[in-house]
Order: C-alpha cells, then sequence, then structure tokens
C-alpha cells in the first residue's frame, strides 16, 4: 500500500510518516519511507512517501497512492494527481495561504481546490485544525488527520500497532494531547457516517 | 543486507531508520573513534545521530568549524591508528578537497570513512555535481548505496576497506538514501576502538618524492581494489538476457519496481525472468570492477546505463569498450538517451526502460543508428495550477527585520546587496528582494568587494549569517580589512545554524555533545580582522537597526554590524500579534511578507498558530491597528 503525506513545511508530515512506518513494522510487514527535509521545511510544499509490501524504492510514482493525507487543502489539491484512480483522500480543510498569494501575485482559490478534490469519490475533508485547536495544540493537527483516516477503515494497519507507534515516535509529554487528538479525529469520522464531510 | 538478502518477516532487531542514520549507526557498530563534519542538507543527520547515540561519550563527535577542517580532523585521528569519519555534503567536499587530494597520497592506518551526500535534483542545493567523479579525480574508492539496508552495510564494510588498502574511501550516498527510511537489522557486534599511537614516519610527510612513488603505488592498488569489486556483494549481474540495464546507488532499486510494475510480476526474481534482460547493479563504483563489467558488455549486446548525475559507469563502461574492442552498444546520458540533469524518478526510469525494451519497428530505420530520445522530463497530467508554495523566512524570523532595516535605510540609494548560504538565502523572495548574488558559503564577502571595485559608484552590502561566517566567511572579512574595501557586512546573528536545523558552531558556547566551550564573539573577531566600525543592533528595534545601516553606510571603510536576535525556532512565542479593525492599507503584507498575515475580506488577518510575536508588522502599520498582545 502507498500512501502519501503532503502538507507545508513545519506541521508535521514526517512525524506522520514515522508514526505509520512504525506501526507497519510493529504489525509484522514490510516498509520503507521516502522524506522532504531541507529548504522546503521552511514553510514550502513537503511529503512523505509511505510504502508497504515488497517495494524495493521509496517514492510513490504518480498516479501510484493508494491513500492521500493531506495537511493543508492547496496541498491535497496539489498532490490529487498522484493518487491512483479509485484511491482515497483524507483532506485537512486547514488553510495555508503562501506568502505570493497575500501579495496578490497568486489567488487561494479555496472553493475550486475543494471541488476538485471533492470530484473523486473516495475523498473526504476534514477540520483537523480547527479540531487541534480546540484540544490546545493546532500541532496536533497531524494526529487528529490520522485518528480519522484509520477511523474510516483507509488505513491497514491495526489500532494498537498505530497507538504503540504514536507513543515511540512523540514525547511523553504531549502523550495526552495526541490520544485525545487520535480520538476526535476518530470521533468526527464516525460522526460523519457517510458524509463526504466532517462539520467542524 | 543487501537489498535481494531482505527476509520477508521484519525481525525485531530491526529499527526503522533514515539512511542517514543507518550509515552513523553502521559507524558506530564498525568501531569509529572520532566524526567531525560541517552541516549541510542531505547529510547533516549522519553526524546528529551519532551524537544522539553517543551516550557513553566515547566517540568523539564534533561539528567542525568547516569540512576542510572536519577532514584534516579525522586524518589525524587515522594516522593515528583510529576509526575515523568525517561527513559532508557535496559541495562541502569542494571545501575539504584541498585535504581530500593529498591524503589519498599519505594514506591512512586506521581506517577514515568520508561520507559525502549527493543531491540530485537539486533540492536543496547549489549543483548537481557528482562525488563519484570526485572519488575518481582523487583516486579515492567509492560506495554508492541503493537503499538505507546498503548504507548501513557499507558504512560497516568502509572501514575494514579503508584499512585493507590503507585509503580512505568515500560513501556516497544520495538524497533518496539519505532521507529514505526503512527496517535496518542491527545486530552487528559494536567493534572495539582500536588503540591510538601516533608512531613517527616519513609516510605523513608530504613532499614531491613521495608523490611520485605513491602515485605510483595508488594506481596499482586501483587495480586489486576493482578486482575486489567485481567480486562484491554490493555489485551484481543479474539475469542473463541479450538486452542490458546497468543502475547505479539508488537507481537499482527503482529500476527493480519498474520492471515489477511493467511486468506486473509479485516479485523481482519474476519481473527479472519475465524481463529477458541482465541487470547489472552497482554500489562499489570506484576503481571500476572491471571484470564485472566484461562479464555484462559480453553478455548483453546492447547496454542502457541509468545513474542519477554524471555519467559515471557510463564512462566507464565506454573506457572498457574501447580499450578491449568489446562491440555492445552503450545508451546513456553521453548517447543523449538519458537526460543529463534531474533526478531519476521511478517514472522516468520506467519510461527509458520501456524505450530501451521497446522492439524496433521493422523499418529501414531500424538498422539505423539508434536516434536520442529528447531530454526532457515527462510530460505531467495536467492539472489545474495551484499557488507555488516556495520556502520562505518563518514567521517571527529575526532576518527579515534585518533586511527590512537595510532596505529602509538605503531606499532611494543604489545598492547592491551580495548574499550568502543559509535561511537569510531566502531573503531573495518577494516582497523583501534582498539578495542580489549568491555564490557558495562565504562568498558573500568577497564578491561584495569585487562589485565595489567595478562599482564604486554603488553601495554594497553583504549579508551572512553566524555560522558561516565562522564557517567561510572570516577570511572575505580579513580580505576586505587588508585591501581596504569600502563594504558593509552585515552579520545575521541569529544564534545557531538555523537552515540545517540548529546545529552548533563556535559562537555558541557549546558543542554538539552539550560541553560548554568557549564561546567566540563575532564582534571581537571583526575586530581582530581589522574592521574599524562593528556594531550591534536589535533587528526589531527597527529605528536603531536602520540606524546602525545607515551609520555603516556612512562610514569610509570597511563596516560591520552584528544584527543579533535568536532564530524563532529555539525559543516558544509569549507574544502574538493581533490585528484590529484594519484599514486594509496592506503596507504590512507589501513590505515585509510574513507568512502569518493573511488577507480575508479586504482586511489583514494574523494566523495565531504561525505568529511568533515578534511585533515587525506592528512596527509597520501606520495606523496603530496591528499590536502586539501577551499570548493566552
Amino acid at each position: 500500500m502507498d500512501i502519501l503525506i503532503a502538507g507545508v513545511g513545519g506541521q508535521g508530515t514526517i512525524l506522520v510518516s514515522k508514526i505509520l512506518a512504525g506501526a507497519a513494522l510493529l504489525a509484522g510487514g514490510r516498509v520503507r519511507t521516502g522524506e522532504t527535509i531541507g529548504m522546503s521545511q521552511r514553510g514550502g510544499c513537503v511529503v512523505s512517501h509511505v510504502r508497504t509490501g515488497p517495494v524495493s524504492s521509496p517514492y510513490i510514482p504518480p498516479g501510484g497512492a493508494d491513500l492521500l493525507l493531506a495537511l493543508e487543502l492547496c496541498e491535497g489539491a496539489r498532490h490529487l494527481p498522484r493518487l491512483k484512480t479509485g484511491g482515497a483522500a483524507v483532506v485537512s480543510t486547514a488553510r495555508l495561504e503562501p506568502v505570493t498569494a497575500a501579495l496578490g501575485q497568486e489567488a487561494y482559490e479555496e472553493k475550486a481546490m475543494r471541488a476538485y478534490i471533492a470530484a473523486r469519490p473516495r475523498a473526504r475533508f476534514i477540520p483537523a485544525g480547527e479540531t487541534a485547536r480546540a484540544l490546545g495544540s493546532e500541532k496536533a493537527a497531524n494526529i487528529v488527520l490520522l485518528g480519522a483516516a484509520f477511523a474510516w477503515g483507509l488505513l491497514t494497519m491495526d489500532e494498537e500497532s498505530l497507538l504503540a507507534s504514536l507513543a515511540q515516535n512523540t514525547p511523553p509529554a504531549f502523550a495526552a494531547l495526541n490520544r485525545a487528538a487520535w480520538r476526535a479525529g476518530a470521533e468526527a469520522a464516525r460522526n460523519a457516517a457517510d458524509d463526504r464531510e466532517v462539520t467542524g | 543486507m543487501t537489498l535481494q538478502n531482505i527476509s520477508f518477516m521484519e525481525k525485531p532487531s530491526k529499527q526503522i531508520l533514515l539512511g542517514n542514520e543507518a550509515i552513523a549507526l553502521g559507524a558506530i557498530a564498525a568501531g569509529a573513534r572520532l566524526v567531525a563534519g560541517y552541516p549541510g542538507t542531505p547529510s547533516t543527520e549522519v553526524l546528529q545521530t551519532v551524537a544522539a547515540r553517543n551516550t557513553d561519550g566515547a566517540i568523539h563527535v564534533e561539528w567542525s568549524t568547516n569540512e576542510k577542517a572536519a577532514l584534516e580532523v579525522a586524518a589525524g585521528a587515522a594516522w593515528s591508528g583510529a576509526r575515523a569519519m568525517a561527513v559532508m555534503k557535496q559541495v562541502g567536499l569542494n571545501v575539504a578537497a584541498d585535504p581530500l587530494m593529498s591524503l589519498v597520497y599519505l594514506g591512512v592506518r586506521g581506517g577514515l570513512v568520508i561520507v559525502v551526500a549527493d543531491d540530485p535534483g537539486p533540492i536543496s542545493s547549489q549543483t548537481e555535481q557528482d562525488t563519484r567523479f570526485f572519488a575518481a579525480f582523487a583516486n579515492a574508492p567509492a560506495l554508492d548505496p541503493s537503499c538505507p539496508e546498503e548504507a548501513y552495510a557499507m558504512a560497516l564494510q568502509a572501514f575494514d576497506l579503508s584499512e585493507r588498502y590503507g585509503l580512505p574511501v568515500i560513501l556516497r550516498p544520495t538524497t533518496k538514501v539519505c532521507h529514505a527510511s526503512a527496517a535496518v537489522d542491527l545486530s552487528a557486534e559494536r567493534r572495539p576502538f582500536a588503540p591510538g599511537r601516533f608512531e613517527r614516519s616519513a609516510r605523513w610527510v608530504i613532499f614531491p618524492p613521495l608523490s611520485y612513488r605513491r602515485h605510483g603505488e595508488i594506481k596499482a592498488q586501483q587495480a586489486q581494489i576493482g578486482e575486489e569489486f567485481s567480486v562484491s556483494e554490493f555489485n551484481r549481474l543479474e539475469g542473463d538476457g541479450p538486452l542490458g540495464i546497468a543502475a547505479g546507488g539508488v537507481t537499482y532499486a527503482i529500476l527493480r519496481d519498474a520492471l515489477m510494475a511493467r511486468s506486473g510480476a509479485a516479485d523481482w526474481p519474476a519481473a527479472l525472468a519475465a524481463s529477458a534482460l541482465s541487470v547489472l547493479k552497482v554500489g562499489a563504483v570506484f576503481p571500476p570492477p572491471k571484470a564485472l563489467y566484461r562479464r555484462f558488455l559480453s553478455r548483453a549486446r546492447r547496454v542502457l546505463v541509468l545513474e542519477e548525475l554524471a555519467p559515471v559507469i557510463e564512462e566507464q563502461l565506454l573506457a572498457l569498450k574501447g580499450a578491449e574492442n568489446l562491440t555492445a552498444v552503450v545508451a546513456g546520458k553521453l548517447s543523449g538517451f538519458v537526460a543529463p540533469n534531474g533526478e531519476l524518478l521511478l517514472e522516468q526510469v520506467a519510461r527509458y526502460a520501456e524505450t530501451f525494451l521497446s522492439p524496433p519497428p521493422v523499418t529501414a530505420a531500424a538498422t539505423a543508428p539508434e536516434p536520442p530520445v529528447a531530454v526532457t522530463a515527462p510530460e505531467p497530467e495536467p492539472a489545474p495550477v495551484w499557488p507555488r508554495r516556495s520556502p520562505v523566512l518563518c514567521a517571527g524570523c529575526p532576518h527579515r527585520a534585518s533586511f527590512y532595516a537595510v532596505k529602509k535605510a538605503t531606499r532611494g540609494q543604489r545598492a547592491v546587496f551580495c548574499g550568502d548560504i543559509g535561511c537569510y538565502t531566502l531573503g531573495n523572495a518577494a516582497p523583501l528582494d534582498m539578495t542580489d548574488t549568491c555564490l557558495c558559503m562565504g562568498a558573500g564577502l568577497t564578491v561584495a568587494q569585487g562589485v565595489k571595485t567595478a562599482d564604486p559608484q554603488a553601495l554594497v552590502f553583504a549579508f551572512i549569517g553566524d555560522g558561516t561566517f565562522f564557517a567561510s566567511g572570516m577570511t572575505g572579512l580579513l580580505n576586505a580589512a587588508h585591501n581596504r574595501a569600502d563594504i558593509n557586512i552585515m552579520i545575521l546573528d541569529n544564534s545557531t545554524t538555523a537552515m540545517t536545523g540548529h546545529q552548533s558552531h563556535p559562537g555558541l558556547g557549546r558543542t554538539v555533545m552539550g560541553e560548554e566551550t568557549v564561546k567566540i564573539d563575532a564582534a571581537a573577531v571583526a575586530r581582530a580582522l581589522g574592521a574599524g566600525f562593528v556594531e550591534r543592533a536589535d533587528p526589531f528595534d527597527l529605528p536603531a537597526a536602520m540606524d546602525a545601516a545607515r551609520r555603516a553606510a556612512s562610514h569610509p571603510g570597511l563596516s560591520v554590524v552584528i544584527f543579533t536576535a535568536p532564530c524563532s525556532g529555539l525559543f516558544r512565542p509569549t507574544q502574538l500579534c493581533r490585528a484590529e479593525k484594519c484599514s486594509g492599507c496592506m503596507l504590512c503584507v507589501r513590505e515585509i511578507g510574513c507568512p502569518a498575515l493573511r488577507i480575508a475580506a479586504g482586511v489583514v488577518e494574523v494566523n495565531a498558530a504561525l505568529c511568533h510575536g515578534c511585533g515587525l508588522c506592528a512596527r509597520v502599520c501606520p495606523s496603530g491597528r496591528l499590536r502586539l498582545e501577551a499570548r493566552a
């Protein structure tokens, strides 16, 4: 299974990748990841690739991802073509406008982005940023998104392995916040049932 | 430990590691006694991991002032019998080129491994240079891992190789190995340190007669090492088809996935069998494994070489073909079949393999020489164009304030702003637009001197960070003082090496292991190097910062201003800005370009999650509608 995690530098895509990879290993599977580390971490586009199964290389080809986890709306739209036909997407509705948009050089067209993403039958939105903020830190939005993806049945790893990996890859001081974020994401997803959109 | 041998079920001794972490743990297991390096993407995590895992402090780990220092420190340890490793990125090897070239002539006693990370793309680098070429130029054996597991195995073996031949060995991972992770088996026992004792010998003193003798010896050794590489576990000839594909480093792993997808086979052996190919995996690349290459070229009549950066394997194969009159046709970068620049991603590898393997049309043209394939990247799927998102200075970054102060202080004057390597290279972006030149580490200071000489009417500024100043800026400042250059050096002191993730440097008073050490004062250094005008200023005190820039500009001769404020990544904000009844003049957005400022319904809003409470926007706001408040 090929999972692409997309976001803006600073949002914590690498942590999501580490949690998924650790969970895959704990569950007894094979896994490789590829990360974006470097200048892009300063507010640029960042993507992490998580590949389970008998693959040799770490990066998912365009149109090859089974699942897209996007921590930001525009990044969800940008990376949607990397999804397989029939692939699933969980997209945070968080907006982070690039400086060029504020300067009027480019337009951040939220409606167009949403419509483009929603055209994929297996795409779902979640207000991960707002949910995390309500728990005390927007930084935990990545864990909210992960909890929602799990509750929607989009992750192949079992919950025990995922939560063990979450604990292994995050500082103990944030354990309570992260568990709360996971639960909030899962709950929002379950409450949404078949709705495509979780309302904040 | 190579790709072939990965067991299906991961064992508990395995850990998910980045390639860089795997190299670090390989070096620790190999008994490295000293590890020295200079940070640079994509190499930085190697040394950081050694430091983090060095819990008993037995290994001497250091961020050296630059790559030249790192390699020389490592050489001293290796001459004294210890195993040592130097770590840097590819352009860092340019800085360390001087010691490297001579070091191969002198050789080593304890194993010396030089980890040099290359960056195809380039993703975070100035050039797409290829360290395998550098290794051949310097006569140093070179290893090129295909995956994190192999990077670990190579790090372990590189020390043995170095000691057996008495040569430094270059381990060259690329970004897709450095920053990829996989489950790595860490069951190797840690080798105890070799006792260190420097033995006096003429072999450690380079003189022309020694160099002449050693040059001959090194070349003789290369034939031997090449023979060893022909049977190395890192090089392999798989399959026995009449068409051949040679792949170096990570491109081999990508080729496997491309051929698996092409054949629809469930695993690599089945994909290989279905492809009717001979596949040459090259991991131990210099000196070339000629015997293995000979078998490959005699088995395959037509050969495609897939490798990122320079056509190193391709040239090695062509040289052998020429020398031995072999008949195989070799396609690659030199033949124009493969693009000379950029990464080789799975989609490109698949496309090149497909073109190469497709049977030629049965026409007269089939007998003509193979036409080169266009060297452009494949067309991406048509998709809507979304706003670009380039990296920017963070919200609360003190560099933004420093650039803004100098920009305002020089408004209306013809000024040239020479930049340098670090986060502050991002000062080039709109709306600051404060970087007119950027060449390499430390060059801003010296380029500025050349600009000022040729264009004396211009007001010339050079911007350099504190880390880069200590790494490569001091000689440039000394040069300016000695040669009476009338330039203005702005040292952007944010108390860290920010771009690569907050490494220590000589101005901080702490080593990478957290030990206290002497704290070097950049102002004192600037004075000692001959600068008459040296001032410190707080960039967030805008009037004072502008004043310092103005006084520097009007000071005849060399002047230095040290803008001092910590990187926003070093502390948690206690304040944040809030916009109330914004008039919508947009001056803050147009002037400073902070990523925490956005426009909603014609007025400015502050993104509280991003705002770091630096207050620069509040100082810029002409109507006092942006205010700094205590965080809740």
